[in-house]
């Protein structure tokens, strides 16, 4: 199949069409895309990684007692999705960020992990509501691209579907001494996928151009062992189910406000 | 020199701007064209529309290279081509009971063929796989099979001489990515379509098969097409046909967890079903003969046994299963099998 016309003359009928194209075909796109022509805002959220209800210090490869299971517990590996994140202002109106799919991954010492948000429309929101999970229409259309790649390896390649969360880890509780949580499943009965909002009490976060204000948040991460569960009854799952619904319910409870940054 | 255009200012004053456009775009235009997938019109709507990844010359060839390249496995020795060639149907053409991956490691499963994919609701013989493009996430993934790794196949890719060239005609990129990867596979496995074989012509122009098949036909109406439906002979459902023969295989319950689903299978596809041997999930029949007996006289009771099937077997006349073997023939595409790639 030919698409350009060979024809010399139809070449000049193009040329001012060309001229056009070759000045603006390769301009960087610095334009913010929220298209207003404002300078981007952007809106960073921490994750700040504690361990049980008074924020103890967390950190990967640690060992750890669990406060009420009284069960000691070493993380070698904490990843999950955030996704579908929006700002809610008090007046109920919602600023949903498109292409919303990030992996926080607690790694190292460092138990603070940041997501930075761009292009976010200027205002006073009350509140943000994120996913942990990754929604039913991304686990059922195919090849993804970014955080979602299969690539990042949160994915069963055999049963399709997201892993929405990992943690793993050692344990004497666990009759092998290890612990292994993959989460995921966006199908009823065992649709893991959790939401939540968290409101900022009297505060408002102020986005206005050009501005980088942040959201706080707290996460305890010995929350999956919470409600009677404890690391010695459920120590591996591996695929959707009543075990894994629970620990989503469980962990979808870590994340709490803290504080604000204008 | 005959044809040669002398270069005119306007052709140099052209040259430049396309220079200074983007490279690529010029690139793209020359090289990659749409292609053109044949949707027979005697087949349903097809599954998979290539929405998002629409189907071109570059990257079905992209895909095609990707399919018969060893450079996806662990070993260097296996590729997706070696468990489906195409002389097989795009099944096993070793014949092994159940596949042979890396290191001559045996899988869990028999190797199905591939046709006709873009028709599929789900993928696998436990339906576990909910679309075509992430299909060869699996094989690559798994240490029994390729067990290269998708992060790993993208570097390798990624690190090729000549693969990324080839992403960048396919894709407009020369960054190798999974979904790039996933999405060249799908070009290439969703063009292979196979509707040319005699059982095609009477559906589609009404001409008759052979006598034995014509009657063949009619037993398989009554006995099987209420599992091996339509053009494709599969409804795609997941049954336990009484032949699981002692496979500890629990199929369906794997992706489900329930036991209703122990032993359950998809009902395969039987398009060019001659050339697929041996049968069902784990290789346990060997010839197609061996099938229809066992359909005959062989079908063992089990909770989850599909009520359309008789516990001990159908017990077909020795005329019936040559009549119906003799039917089983009209579903191969001859074409479809010497294409060459
Ligand atoms: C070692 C042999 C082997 C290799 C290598 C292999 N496959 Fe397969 N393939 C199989 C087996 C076995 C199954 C069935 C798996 C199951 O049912 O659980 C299968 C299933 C499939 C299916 C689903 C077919 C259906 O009927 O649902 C597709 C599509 C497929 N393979 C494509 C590929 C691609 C693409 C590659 C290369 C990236 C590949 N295969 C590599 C053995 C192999
Ligand atoms: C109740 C549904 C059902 C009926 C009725 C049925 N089948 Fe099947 N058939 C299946 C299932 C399910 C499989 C796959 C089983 C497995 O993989 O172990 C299968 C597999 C096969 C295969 C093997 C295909 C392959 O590539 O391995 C052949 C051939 C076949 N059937 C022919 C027949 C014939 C001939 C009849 C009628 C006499 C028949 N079937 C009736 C469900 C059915």
């Amino acid at each position: 199949m030919k698409r350009f016309n060979s024809n010399f003359k139809g070449w000049l009928f193009m040329l001012p069409a060309i001229l056009i194209f070759s000045l603006t075909a390769c301009s960087d796109d610095d334009d913010n895309g929220n298209g207003n022509g404002d300078a981007a805002a952007s809106v960073t959220i921490k994750f700040d990684h504690g361990w049980g209800p008074n924020h103890l210090p967390f950190a990967i490869n640690t060992a750890l007692m669990h406060p009420a299971t009284q069960e000691e517990i070493t993380f070698t590996k904490l990843r999950y999705y955030v996704t579908n994140i929006e700002l809610h202002k008090a007046d109920g109106t919602v600023w949903k960020e498109d292409e919303s799919y990030r992996i926080v991954t607690v790694e190292g010492n460092s138990s603070v992990q940041e997501l930075t948000v761009p292009n976010v429309p200027p205002g006073e929101y009350s509140a943000v509501k994120f996913m942990i999970g990754v929604d039913e229409d991304r686990n059922t259309s195919g090849a993804q691209e970014g955080a979602l790649s299969p690539a990042e390896n949160m994915f069963w390649d055999w049963s399709t579907g997201y892993i929405f969360f990992k943690a793993e880890g050692m344990s004497p509780a666990a009759p092998n001494g290890q612990f292994m949580y993959h989460i995921g499943g966006f199908e009823d009965p065992h649709n893991a996928i959790r939401t939540t909002t968290i409101a900022f009490g009297e505060q408002r976060l102020n986005v206005v151009a050009a501005s980088n204000p942040s959201i706080h948040l707290k996460v305890n991460s010995a929350r999956f062992w919470h409600g009677g569960i404890s690391l010695a009854d459920v120590f591996s799952i591996h695929m959707p189910g009543p075990n894994a619904t629970t620990i989503a319910d469980n962990w979808i409870g870590a994340f709490r406000f803290d504080h604000l940054h204008n | 020199m005959k044809g040669y255009i002398k270069p005119s200012p306007v052709i140099i004053l052209l040259g430049m701007l396309l220079l200074f456009a983007c490279a690529r775009d010029a690139k793209e235009e020359n090289t990659n064209v749409p292609l053109y997938i044949r949707q027979p019109a005697h087949f349903p709507k097809p599954v998979y529309t290539f929405d998002n990844n629409p189907p071109t010359r570059s990257g079905f060839e992209l895909g095609k290279r990707l399919f018969f390249d060893p450079i996806l496995s662990l070993d260097q020795q296996v590729s997706c081509g070696t468990c489906h060639a195409a002389s097989a149907a795009f099944a096993d053409p070793r014949s092994t009971a159940v596949s042979k991956g890396v290191f001559g490691r045996s899988g869990l499963r028999n190797t199905p063929a591939l046709a006709n994919l873009i028709w599929y609701p789900h993928f696998n013989q436990d339906g576990g796989i909910n679309h075509i493009e992430v299909q060869p996430v699996a094989p690559i993934n798994d240490s029994l099979e390729l067990g290269v790794g998708i992060a790993n196949a993208v570097r390798i890719l990624q690190n090729h001489p000549e693969y990324p060239g080839l992403f960048e005609r396919a894709f407009d990129s020369d960054s190798v990515t999974a979904a790039r990867i996933l999405w060249a596979f799908a070009q290439f496995m969703g063009a292979l379509v196979s509707d040319n074989a005699p059982i095609d012509a009477f559906h589609r122009d009404n001409k008759p098969l052979p006598e034995k098949a014509m009657r063949g036909k009619v037993i398989f109406d009554e006995s099987c097409a209420g599992c091996h439906s339509g053009v494709l002979q599969t409804d795609f459902s997941f049954k336990n046909n009484g032949l699981n023969m002692g496979s500890n295989d629990i199929g369906r319950a794997e992706v489900t967890g329930n036991i209703q689903d122990e032993g359950r299978f998809r009902v395969p596809s039987l398009r060019n079903v001659e050339y697929t041997a041996p049968y069902m999930h784990h290789g346990q029949l060997n010839t197609l003969n061996d099938v229809i007996e066992a359909y005959s006289t062989s079908i063992a009771a089990h909770p989850n046994l599909d009520p359309n099937l008789p516990v001990g077997g159908f017990d077909f006349s020795s005329q019936q299963k040559e009549d119906l073997y003799q039917f089983l023939l009209q579903l191969s595409d001859q074409t479809f099998v010497n294409q060459s790639f």
